[in-house]
């Protein structure tokens, strides 16, 4: 490809064309009004939206299109940080601080470091898309079935290790969210499991229909346990600006999970949801004031917020390098742009370079148009706060169970979302993490299916494990993460006795 | 009481995984026992995981269950009775008359449980016009195909 | 003025035209269709079924070749098997899109519902599937893989998405049967989307995969990697190159083909209407427009032949699936 200074200066002069300034506009408030929608994330908010791009120029198409994306994104982090219902996998690390900062009051800061945070990260990927877009999508290919099983194990590893000293609880949450993954189809052998002869479950059990059910309707189940308290003074919605002391603390997360969730984007069928929380767990765990994380930290929104739209525009990559899909939402977006007659592949970079370094910096823009939007609108949003929860929260309830028709166009779904609001209020009035389960159900029939393959590709667990270096490097880093929390307070222990007997 | 039910349960659910997973049905393609390997799996970490839970909260003999004595007082089992009644009706109704008067009616039904009867007219007055401006936005704007 | 009141009376003159024209062309059909049609779309949107039917419904109504108004409804879920129970309750003005799920489904044991119970009203596109091998594999042509096949049938891993007894995996299930290789112990790795499959055969996971040839071309035509046979019965325009199954020595030829289906008990007028309805449809530029971008090819057969061609596929995915060791 080589990266040629003049093409992408034409490209850049394409995108600030007013017609196309238009669709990253269109697309950007469109995506963030929707993506706000508890249940309709990224991927549903193309496939609703595809229509309006039918006639149009393949290029302003994409562009309209990633501007949903990534609009979609930034929409997702502000109903999880308002209102404690993530819309889509790669929105719920915000939740994990975000919503205990709107809690304490900061909400106008915590939406605001989430729109920079994802400017950031976002403009990181943009530039590395630039520099690394077509080394970058070779190496992706290196990973094969026995990569990818142990890279989520490792992410699992690392989101059960979060529920410090109470990780037997992460244990078991994360195993119901495999079982729950094991519903359906098995693809390796075309054996059904678990459906129960319901055709609808022959496809498995959707997992936003779970997110949806456990955050949304089991938060507001949840709440009603404590609607009769009185109120207390009315919750302030804090500053709007955040401070110089927020912005120190943050800072560097946020600039060093860009790179990460870019990376882990470009890895096809890694995603989202997969780099927000690896970002969450690197930050507390090497954080100075881990007891802090879960209880609104600002970093701890920062980070994953980085990283997930870092992993928005690394998922291009695959896309438009060699035409690949990487993700739920690349697969829409490729589906699109192949019925308005662009072939993407390969030679799509070579073919038709103006198009792709439009559409490169119709990213950069689209991210900065998003930032403005997001902040001028940190106003209006935190009115949702002022809202008498008695009336907020039926009507979201009903945006739930909309959310959750659009997914599979079926009541059965509806069951589904009803059990695990109840799953939902019930882990949390028993204290469980949720990430894991939710977490599971997102990966866990990729992690059998590559698991399966795997066995076929290698002859024994010893060969899995040391397939490749990749596989080695992981293998090391999930045992240390599942090491860590032990190993930490060991020493802490061990720096007490010191100190302890120093007294002495 | 609770901290005992909590790990038990999880183990009986890793038992009964274990049981459906070992009566699955054999593949006539490639390793026959393939679809059970990971259920296996997941079941036996569960059931250590249950274990070990179980026996943590036995050594720990103390617990804060704040949450489980809010049900006991106040209207929140009522609240969570009636809104469960209230999804169910939904979603029986919302293929039969269709999605605008199912959800009105699903929506008037959650207000007058929270919001009270007092406020009758406000109630009804939120249920219609958030029903009516969904079904349109989905329906109209989005194409989504609503019964 | 004359000339606006003479192009007044002129127009009007016109319409009136138009109207007893249309009026008795309509003679047999003025029955139908009554009111608004639905058009099933068995998959969520974002899908290529989907989109198949959004596009079918402009076409329609831009080309002005349906009067009433026609609304896609998307009824996903069981591989088509819901939004076909639901066209089997249904009035001639529903109609659903199908393809060969719609029998191997039943032949798979995953649905009780058979093609005989609907009208089958049109074949409209077809894809050819094709077989590509990695770079730097050691099977040159298709021959070659078919050889080591037959040699030791384990010995080769081929990708296949989105789940066994579809399309992809049949149609090199035949080719391989007719070559004689013994089919039960391929050693088939399946995968979430065609997009993963590309994948893992560019990365070298897999020895071989199959996939739409609209999938496959473009790294085709990069050498990313080699499609050494396609299931088309000639040679395709954009792949010069490429032999076809039979070019191979394995006489074999497989559409993976999409189509119009109708509920049940449609009489002979309504038949007749879509007929012409689709027939006009498929002449039109925008739909060989659709085509072309989509990589399909025209495959349009009315009423009566689709009736005709579903019996014949029918028979050949029965024997298929009997052999395969798919069957339930």
């Amino acid at each position: 490809m080589g990266i040629d200074v003049q093409t992408i200066l034409d490209g850049f002069f394409t995108t600030i064309q007013p017609m196309n300034l238009f669709w990253i506009a269109l697309g950007g408030f469109l995506g963030t009004v929707v993506g706000m929608l508890p249940g309709l994330g990224p991927a549903t908010a193309i496939a609703l939206l595809i229509p309006i791009t039918f006639g149009m120029e393949p290029t302003s198409a994409l562009i309209l299109m990633a501007a949903i994306y990534y609009g979609a994104m930034y929409g997702g982090s502000r109903s999880s940080i308002l209102l404690n219902t993530p819309g889509d996998g790669s929105a719920i690390a915000a939740t994990f601080d975000g919503y205990p900062m709107a809690q304490k009051g900061q909400a106008g800061q915590a939406l605001a470091i989430s729109a920079i945070a994802s400017l950031i990260g976002g403009l990181i990927a943009v530039v590395g898309f630039i520099v690394l877009a077509k080394p970058l999508a070779s190496f992706a290919l290196r990973f094969g079935p026995a990569e990818y099983f142990l890279l989520m194990i490792f992410t699992l590893s690392a989101i059960v290790a979060l529920a410090k000293g109470q990780m037997v609880k992460g244990f078991i949450s994360m195993c119901i969210g495999l079982m729950i993954s094991t519903v359906g189809i098995d693809l390796q052998t075309g054996v059904y499991r678990f459906t129960m002869g319901n055709v609808h479950l022959s496809e498995g059990i959707d997992f936003l229909v779970v997110i949806i059910g456990i955050y949304a309707v089991g938060e507001v189940l949840y709440n009603f346990l404590s609607i009769n308290k009185p109120v207390g003074e009315k919750k302030s919605v804090g500053k709007i600006w955040i401070t110089k002391e927020q912005w120190k603390r943050s800072k560097w997360p946020i600039i060093r999970n860009g790179p990460v969730g870019f990376l882990i984007g470009v890895l096809p069928g890694a995603g989202g949801a997969i780099a927000s929380m690896l970002s969450y767990s690197l930050e507390k765990q090497i954080s100075k004031q881990p007891e802090e994380f879960g209880e609104g930290a600002i970093e701890g929104l920062a980070a994953p917020e980085s990283s997930n739209n870092a992993a928005a525009v690394g998922a291009f990559i695959p896309m438009l390098a060699m035409g690949i899909p990487g993700s739920g939402t690349t697969a829409v977006i490729l589906g699109a742009i192949v019925m308005l007659g662009l072939k993407p592949g390969p030679l799509l970079f070579e073919n038709n370079p103006d198009m792709v370094w439009t559409f490169v910096n119709s990213m950069f823009i689209g991210n900065l148009f998003l930032v403005i939007l997001n902040i001028a609108l940190v106003g209006i949003l935190v009115k949702i706060l002022d809202t008498p929860p008695r009336v907020l929260y039926p009507v979201i309830m009903m945006l739930a169970f909309i959310g959750t028709y659009t997914l599979g166009y079926s009541t059965v779904d509806f069951l589904i979302l009803i059990v695990f609001g109840f799953v939902g209020l019930f882990m949390k009035m028993l204290n469980f993490p949720v990430a894991p389960l939710i977490l599971a159900v997102i990966v866990g029939s990729d992690m059998e299916q590559n698991f399966r393959m795997s066995l076929i590709s290698y002859p024994n667990a010893i060969g899995i494990l040391t397939a490749s270096p990749i596989t080695i490097a992981l293998v090391i880093m999930t045992i240390v993460s599942l090491g860590f929390p032990f190993l930490s307070s060991w020493l802490m222990k061990r720096k007490a006795g010191k100190n302890n007997s120093e007294a002495m | 009481m609770v901290r005992y039910i909590t790990p038990i349960l999880a183990t009986l659910v890793g038992v009964i995984m274990l049981i459906n997973a070992i009566n699955l049905p054999k593949s006539n393609l490639g390793n026959p026992n393939g679809p059970m390997y990971f259920p296996l799996l997941i079941a036996i970490i569960l059931i250590i995981s249950g274990i070990v839970y179980f026996l943590q909260e036995f050594k720990a003999r103390v617990n804060d269950f704040a949450d489980f004595r809010a049900l006991r007082i106040g209207k929140s089992p009522a609240y969570l009775l009636v809104s469960l009644m209230l999804m169910l009706i939904y979603t029986v109704l919302f293929d039969r008359i269709g999605f605008l008067y199912s959800t009105i009616l699903f929506l008037a039904g959650l207000l007058f449980l929270l919001n009270g009867r007092k406020k009758w007219m406000s109630n009804i007055i939120i249920a219609v016009a958030f029903s009516f401006v969904t079904w349109y936005a989905f329906g109209t704007l989005l194409q989504v195909s609503l019964p | 003025m004359k000339k606006i009141v003479g192009v007044a009376a002129l127009s009007f003159a016109l319409i009136l035209g138009a109207c007893s024209s249309g009026n008795a062309g309509e003679k047999d059909d003025s029955a139908y269709p009554k009111k608004n049609l639905e058009f099933i779309a068995p998959a969520t949107p974002g899908g290529g079924w989907d989109a198949t039917a959004r596009a079918i419904q402009k076409i329609m109504k831009e080309e002005e070749i349906i009067d009433q108004s026609m609304t896609v409804i998307n009824k996903p879920g069981g591989n088509g098997e819901v939004g076909w129970q639901y066209l089997s309750k249904k009035d001639a003005h529903t109609l659903a899109i199908d393809s060969s799920l719609l029998i191997t489904n039943n032949l798979l044991g995953q649905s009780d519902l058979t093609y005989e119970e609907f009208t089958p009203l049109a074949t409209l596109t077809t894809e050819w599937i094709s077989v590509a091998v990695k770079n730097g594999s050691p099977y040159e042509t298709a021959t070659d893989l078919m050889e080591q096949l037959k040699k030791d049938p384990a010995s080769v891993k081929i990708g296949i998405a989105p789940g066994l007894g579809n399309n992809d995996h049949l149609s090199f299930v035949k080719a391989a049967k007719t070559f004689g290789v013994d089919i039960t112990k391929l050693n088939f790795l399946v995968y979430e989307s065609g997009g993963d499959v590309m994948t893992s055969l560019l990365g070298g996971h897999v020895d071989a995969a199959t996939m739409a040839v609209s999938e496959s071309a473009e790294q085709h035509l990069a050498g990313k990697f080699k499609i050494v046979a396609i299931s088309a019965d000639e040679r395709l325009e954009e792949l010069p190159d490429v032999p076809t199954w039979t070019e191979e020595g394995v006489d074999i030829v497989f559409p993976h083909w999409r189509g119009i289906l109708g509920p049940p008990d449609m009489t002979e007028d309504e038949i007749t209407y879509w007929n012409e309805a689709f027939s006009e449809m498929v002449e039109t530029d925008s739909w060989k427009q659709l085509l072309e971008n989509n990589g399909w090819e025209d495959f349009y057969q009315d009423s009566a032949e689709t009736t005709q061609f579903l019996k014949e596929q029918n028979e050949m995915y029965t024997e298929l699936i009997d052999e395969s060791g798919l069957q339930k």
